[in-house]
């Protein structure tokens, strides 16, 4: 599964300890999740598109 | 906060243990002793980085742990357990042979296991963990 949150945090200007504290979860998480080293839950990737303004199916491309 | 101070605590008291066990009158350092030394105080250092990392989560206003870090320790719990099993097996068979003294086998063994959950917590902090 690949995802873009690196691109669409640059496009609403947030950095990964801003999206991460919003999310509820550690920077390291969100720097996992930009690099494909994790697969999120449903719950993060839910919240996760919510704060990016995207749904979840833009957000994680399952290949 | 409350999750790292147990930590913190098993560390000090790990390392206190130990110096009362160095500072006994009749101790000696053989080679096997000095080894044994030296891994516990990287497994307490490890303890103590991992704490000390959770300390500045909570620090930055981030949760001390969350999905990935639960993920990345019931990962290394269970890969360590059955690596564990196999640990045991293997010193069975050297003391087999060597017959080692039982303190020295189960000292050895105990510490053996907290270097396999370490190198297993490490692994998946680098590899990551896919649900794959």
């Amino acid at each position: 599964m690949n995802n873009r949150i690196k691109e669409l945090r640059a496009r609403y200007d947030l950095t990964q300890e801003e999206l991460a504290k919003r999310v509820g979860v550690r920077r390291e998480t969100i720097v996992f999740l930009e690099k494909g080293k994790y697969n999120p839950s449903l719950k993060l990737a839910y919240d996760i598109s919510r704060i990016l303004q995207s749904r979840i199916e833009e957000v994680f491309i399952f290949v | 906060m409350k999750k790292i101070i147990p930590v913190l605590v098993v560390s000090v008291l790990v390392l206190g243990t130990t110096l009362l066990w160095m500072t006994n009158p009749g101790f000696s350092m053989p080679v096997a002793e000095i080894v044994q030394f030296v891994v516990i105080i990287v497994i307490v250092g490890f303890a103590v980085y991992l704490a000390i990392n959770r300390f500045r989560s909570v620090r930055r206003g981030e949760p001390a742990e969350d999905e990935l870090s639960k993920k990345i320790l019931q990962k290394a719990s269970s890969f360590s357990y059955y690596a564990s099993l196999y640990l045991w097996i293997v010193m069975i068979f050297v003391n087999d042979r060597t017959k080692m003294d039982s303190e020295v086998l189960i000292g050895t063994g105990i510490l053996g296991m907290a270097v396999i959950w370490v190198g297993f917590v490490i692994f998946f902090k680098v590899r990551g963990v896919k649900n794959e």
